[in-house]
């Protein structure tokens, strides 16, 4: 955040370390220099700008490789420690476009169950790493539980749906799913992390490259916000993966929700800033009644209230997350069903404050708010694209039956 | 249920036209509209799917739908001198708003400015013996637009009760038997090209806040001297275009003025009402579309094997979504009504600060329930919510204009508190 955002929506300074206070300032460097200043050409080629931009950010300023170890050519941020510093980050990467947040964030997160400390898994980093977070810019998609198709009894993740099969074949794993809808990027992916169930119907991350023999993408998909992440559905037919690339760990499937959560909160919020900016130069210079400007009339200043409160809230139990999620001494570890719990329930407010800060606050800015000149429409297509994807199934209320069992162990809510 | 149409409305308040209408609109939507309205955001700039749909919906070729407002004399429908008014607008609002809202504000705006010449006690049988012909004489469709929005006036000018046009910058002078008319206009609906006609307020008299000095006049398109912008980007309501307007020198016939001083003001303040109950039912129709599409989507996909609808805890949030419906619907329906009460012994005018407080209320609180349940049932579908192939991510975007036009919801909070609490200083 700039200075001036960083001093009125005030956050916990002592959580972020120097050197995550440093790369903040890179991501805001960036998202000044490459996209908020040049903003109208940037919407204007945005398919084509997008990917240079996201280039820049990722492979030469590097930002694709901060979670992983140092051994693997990172920057070593893969421990919980590091919670609250990406966040900030990823909150600086939103503010510019929530597109380039949104894919970095799924890496993150993907590359967070096997390359944390806790959790490390040499053997698949070393192969991995090397392909997809080298010096070209590659795509990762995620397919996570989600709807199950009436008439179908699937195994399931707490209530959700897991629609790809694994099964053991000789020295490999095969995979088997029809139309299976990606988190985003399954269009242009290069690598997909998908949640599939053994035939212990036991719950496990595949990853599967998008080259391997009988990998179908769908047609892309038209989507609501985050139009450069091309989305589009995967079928799989006898898919073939060396073992390796299965991950059978328990709480493999939490943790990401947990990363996902923490980091899309994260880019919304850092939308929602954006969002602050504009706003507060409309309602400077706007002047209503025929005489006075808009900010100091008291309905107007009202509404501009709220959305401050929202974004200040917003911001202030992300951080509390992060800081919970960076002490698995304390808490657990991060994919443990309280961190788990935690991070859903918290992730899930975190979207409806950005989102409301914005439908709030496009309440004053009337048409302009809705014209792509100013930038405002974008943010809120974004987040709420964030939101829904995040939601994953019947608004929330799988996560609800989550939250419901942690607090009074009521199992039965999830059957 | 067996289907959206018994989403609850007061029967007493059906008009006669009620049934023919709907079911008139209702097959073009499906036949002209359902199937080519995934790919509208793409056509904003060029209108090649949108246009022949408006073809079939207000030209002769088709329904003719852009007669309606004029007496019968001149060719029209009469809807404008009926005690149906607002009803049958509402379902024509309700039924176009169902396929698609940006068609919907579309086509009724195109009846918004003749709202000030032919509705009782507002009728002008000179001006509208000279503008109906282009109505209703053609095949395609032909479009008006109300371009009232100034740069620096923002929602100033349908803010009549207290700033009552004084903010206005365009001007009006008389010379001889034709108005001089000056000024830029911002985001009527229809403009940027699509429209043959331009009703305008302005001032005669600027910064004057005398009723007098508000003059609403007419000017055809191609009059000398009128530029249009280009249309805007928006993040939905493709089929709405809209764009500034530049006067300069403009020069029209006298006879072109809605009626005179003193009176524009009052025809020109009906369009408030109207606006805002045609509102009310572009949200309703979208809000019953998504009722559709989103029964579809609980009742084919599963959370723990059953299908989403059989869930108490869904069950709950997509109850309360359609009960929301039914409760807007009715709420959309009795604004309507208190629009067509007013020739009644017990309705208020339309321009009464009764008649428009109410309104905007209900216009209002249906604007929030409609921005938040189509979010939600968005968030119901979770990661097929922001896919266009359900329709209802459209709706989404679509109807968030609604709420911000005509002053937005802190205008109608204002109006509201006007009249519930006799507010003197607002």
């Amino acid at each position: 955040m700039n200075k001036n955002l960083d001093a009125i929506f005030l956050y916990p300074l002592t959580w972020v370390d120097d050197e995550a206070r440093m790369f903040a300032d890179t991501a805001r460097e960036w998202a000044n220099k490459e996209i908020i200043s040049d903003r109208l050409n940037y919407q204007k080629n945005y398919q084509k700008l997008f990917i240079e931009k996201r280039r820049i950010l990722s492979v030469d300023i590097g930002f694709q490789r901060l979670v992983l170890p140092e051994d693997n050519g990172g920057f070593g941020w893969n421990t919980p420690s590091s919670a609250p510093g990406i966040m900030n980050v990823f909150s600086e990467i939103g503010r510019a476009d929530a597109a380039t947040g949104y894919v970095t964030a799924l890496k993150y997160a993907i590359f967070a169950t096997i390359a944390m400390e806790h959790n490390m898994n040499k053997k698949l980093c070393d192969i991995l790493a090397p392909q997809y977070l080298a010096d070209e810019i590659k795509t990762l998609s995620l397919i996570l539980p989600g709807a199950g198709r009436a008439g179908e009894e699937t195994p399931l993740f707490k209530g959700r749906a897991i629609r790809a099969r694994i099964e053991e074949k000789e020295d490999a794993f095969i995979l088997d799913g029809e139309a299976l809808r990606p988190m985003g990027c399954g269009a242009d992916a290069d690598l997909f992390c998908i949640a599939c169930a053994d035939s212990d119907n036991r719950p496990c991350l595949a990853f599967v490259p998008a080259e391997t023999k009988g990998v179908i993408k769908g047609d892309p998909i038209r989507q609501t916000g985050l139009d450069a992440c091309k989305n589009a559905d995967i079928t799989l037919k006898k898919v073939k993966i060396p073992k390796e690339n299965c991950i059978k760990r328990d709480g493999a499937i939490m943790e990401l929700y947990a990363w996902l959560n923490l980091l899309l909160g994260g880019v919304s919020i850092g939308a929602a800033m954006n969002f602050h900016e504009i706003l507060d130069e409309w309602a400077q210079s706007r002047v209503i009644k025929g005489a006075e400007p808009m900010k100091e009339n008291p309905l107007c200043a009202f509404v501009l209230a709220e959305v401050a409160d929202d974004i200040a809230t917003a911001r202030l139990i992300n951080f509390s997350l992060s800081h919970i999620m960076a002490q698995p001494d304390k808490w657990g570890k991060v994919g443990g069903k309280g961190i788990y719990t935690f991070a859903q329930m918290i992730g899930a407010r975190v979207q409806r404050l950005s989102l409301n800060a914005l439908n709030r606050g496009m309440e004053l800015m009337g048409s302009a708010g809705y014209a792509k000149e100013w930038h405002v429409e974008k943010h809120w297509r974004d987040i709420k694209t964030i939101q829904s994807h995040l939601a994953g199934l019947a608004s929330n209320a799988p996560v609800m039956m989550d939250v419901s069992n942690f607090f009074y162990n009521s199992p039965e809510v999830q059957k | 249920m067996k289907n959206f149409d018994e989403f609850s409305r007061p029967m007493e308040y059906t008009s006669p036209m009620d049934s023919h209408l709907r079911s008139a609109i209702r097959n073009w939507a499906q036949k002209e509209v359902m199937p080519f309205r995934r790919n509208f955001d793409e056509d904003w700039m060029d209108h090649k799917l949108i246009e022949p749909a408006f073809d079939k919906l207000m030209g002769n070729k088709g329904l003719g739908l852009q007669k309606a407002l004029f007496p019968s004399e001149v060719g029209g429908w009469g809807l404008g001198q009926s005690d149906y008014l607002f009803r049958s607008s509402l379902i024509i609002a309700e039924e176009i708003g169902r396929a698609d809202t940006g068609m919907a504000v579309a086509s009724m705006c195109a009846f918004w400015p003749l709202i000030t010449i032919t509705v009782s006690p507002y009728l002008n049988m000179d001006l509208c013996r000279q503008i109906a012909p282009m109505f209703v004489n053609a095949d395609n469709a032909v479009f008006a637009a109300n371009a009232m929005t100034e740069p620096q006036g923002g929602s100033d000018v349908e803010n009549m009760e207290l700033i009552k046009g004084k903010t206005l910058k365009t001007t009006a002078r008389l010379e001889g038997e034709e108005w001089v008319i000056n000024g830029h206009k911002l985001w009527p609906t229809n403009s940027g090209g699509v429209s043959s006609l331009f009703g305008v307020p302005c001032t005669t008299n600027p910064g004057s806040d005398d009723p007098d000095a508000f003059a609403f006049i007419f000017v055809p398109v191609k009059t000398p001297g009128v530029t249009e912008g280009n249309p805007y980007e928006k993040a939905g309501m493709a089929a709405d275009k809209n764009s500034d307007i530049w006067f300069d020198q403009v020069r029209v016939p006298k006879s072109y003025r809605a009626h005179g001083p003193g009176k524009d003001k009052d025809a020109f303040y009906q369009l408030i009402s109207m606006g805002q109950a045609a509102s009310c039912g572009f949200l309703t129709g979208a809000m019953m579309n998504m009722y559709e599409r989103l029964y579809t989507f609980v009742s084919t996909r599963t959370y723990n094997n059953r299908p989403l609808k059989e869930n108490d805890a869904i069950a709950g949030i997509i109850g309360r979504i359609a009960g929301d419906i039914d409760i807007c619907r009715i709420l959309a329906h009795e604004a309507a009504m208190i629009g067509d009460r007013r020739n009644m012994p017990y309705g208020d005018p339309i321009i009464s600060l009764k008649t428009v407080g109410r309104i905007r209320n209900i216009k209002d609180f249906v604007s929030d329930r409609a921005i938040d349940i189509l979010g939600q049932a968005m968030d119901v579908l979770g990661s097929y919510g922001a896919d266009r192939e359900w329709d209802i991510e459209k709706h989404w975007r679509d109807i968030k204009i609604i709420q911000l036009w005509m002053g937005g919801k802190q205008l109608c909070q204002m109006e509201a508190a006007r009249w519930f609490f006799n507010c003197e200083t607002l």
